[in-house]
């Protein structure tokens, strides 16, 4: 089970309200690479892995993902503080709030609601671990076109902060899938699926 | 039921108090009686997970007591059948 603890992972300071920034950066809470997805792609995919330590990156990867869900949601909280109507409408930020005023919902860029279908778990492991591994590179993608379209250094430091590990999971991805591949016959990867054959 | 699982259900017994107590404890912040009640089942839980950690290793990833080996990845996992009495 969970417990939440009563902090962000690094600090969101936004002095300056955008909610242009917003309409592009909540593609990381509700988008196809977002990091609801990445939260649920790798603890939805966890149960049925055969081996413990891969288990453990899979949860402390997903755990981590709800927490930049988190720093997501602080960053659009603090870049739609006090906007006027006239702001609202000039920056675009009113095809959204008509429908959620400042509320934090889970939409692509794009206004496409989050759906399930951004992530995939196929109950083999090197077929979600090569998941995982495009996953986490397309974050990253994903987040150096945010830095592309922001100047602001307040939103930029955490967005950079957010991008770095999205580099970092994907090398422990990597190890993950290195343990896999020690793990079965070497000779053949894909002689049989540990996750539903057995060893 | 081992002696493991013995102390595992006491915690989640005592967590379960505590856990319902702190939704109690949202909606009515200044309750005496239930601020006493979590403080009592808190520190219970406390001594119990201390207990449980030192012998059957972390239940958070914070409380590895080993400093040879890391046991967080170690099975079962909570969803396996072996780790449910």
């Amino acid at each position: 089970m969970w417990a939440y603890e009563k902090k962000l992972q690094y600090p969101v300071r936004i002095k300056n309200p955008n909610p242009t920034y917003a309409k592009i950066i909540i593609s990381q809470l509700g988008g196809p690479d977002g990091e609801l997805g990445a939260a649920m792609r790798y603890l939805n995919q966890r149960y049925t892995m055969p081996y413990g330590d891969i288990i453990g990156i899979l949860t402390d990867v997903g755990t981590e993902e709800l927490a930049h869900m988190e720093m997501i949601a602080a960053i659009l909280y603090q870049l739609t503080k006090n906007l006027s109507p006239e702001e609202i409408k000039r920056s675009g930020f009113d095809t959204y709030f008509v429908d959620h005023t400042a509320g934090i919902y889970p939409v692509s860029a794009a206004g496409v609601p989050f759906s399930a279908s951004y992530f995939a778990v196929k109950g083999d492991l090197f077929a979600d671990l090569h998941e995982d591994l495009a996953a986490e590179q397309k974050a990253r993608v994903t987040y150096d076109n945010i830095l592309r379209l922001v100047d602001d250094p307040d939103v930029r430091d955490p967005i950079k902060y957010l991008r770095q590990r999205e580099i970092n999971h994907f090398q422990r991805f990597g190890d993950a899938l290195r343990i896999a591949q020690d793990k079965v016959n070497p000779k053949n990867y894909y002689a049989y699926n540990p996750e539903f054959d057995g060893p | 039921m081992t002696e493991r699982e013995r102390l595992l259900r006491r915690i989640q017994e005592e967590d379960f108090t505590v856990y319902e107590t702190v939704l109690y404890l949202d909606g009515h912040p200044r309750n005496k009686k239930a601020l006493a009640f979590y403080d009592e089942h808190r520190n219970k839980a406390k001594a119990l997970r201390a207990e449980y950690e030192s012998k059957y290793g972390p239940l958070t990833f914070c409380e590895n007591r080993d400093s040879e080996d890391w046991h967080w990845i170690d099975r079962p996992w909570p969803w396996e059948r072996e780790a449910n009495a």
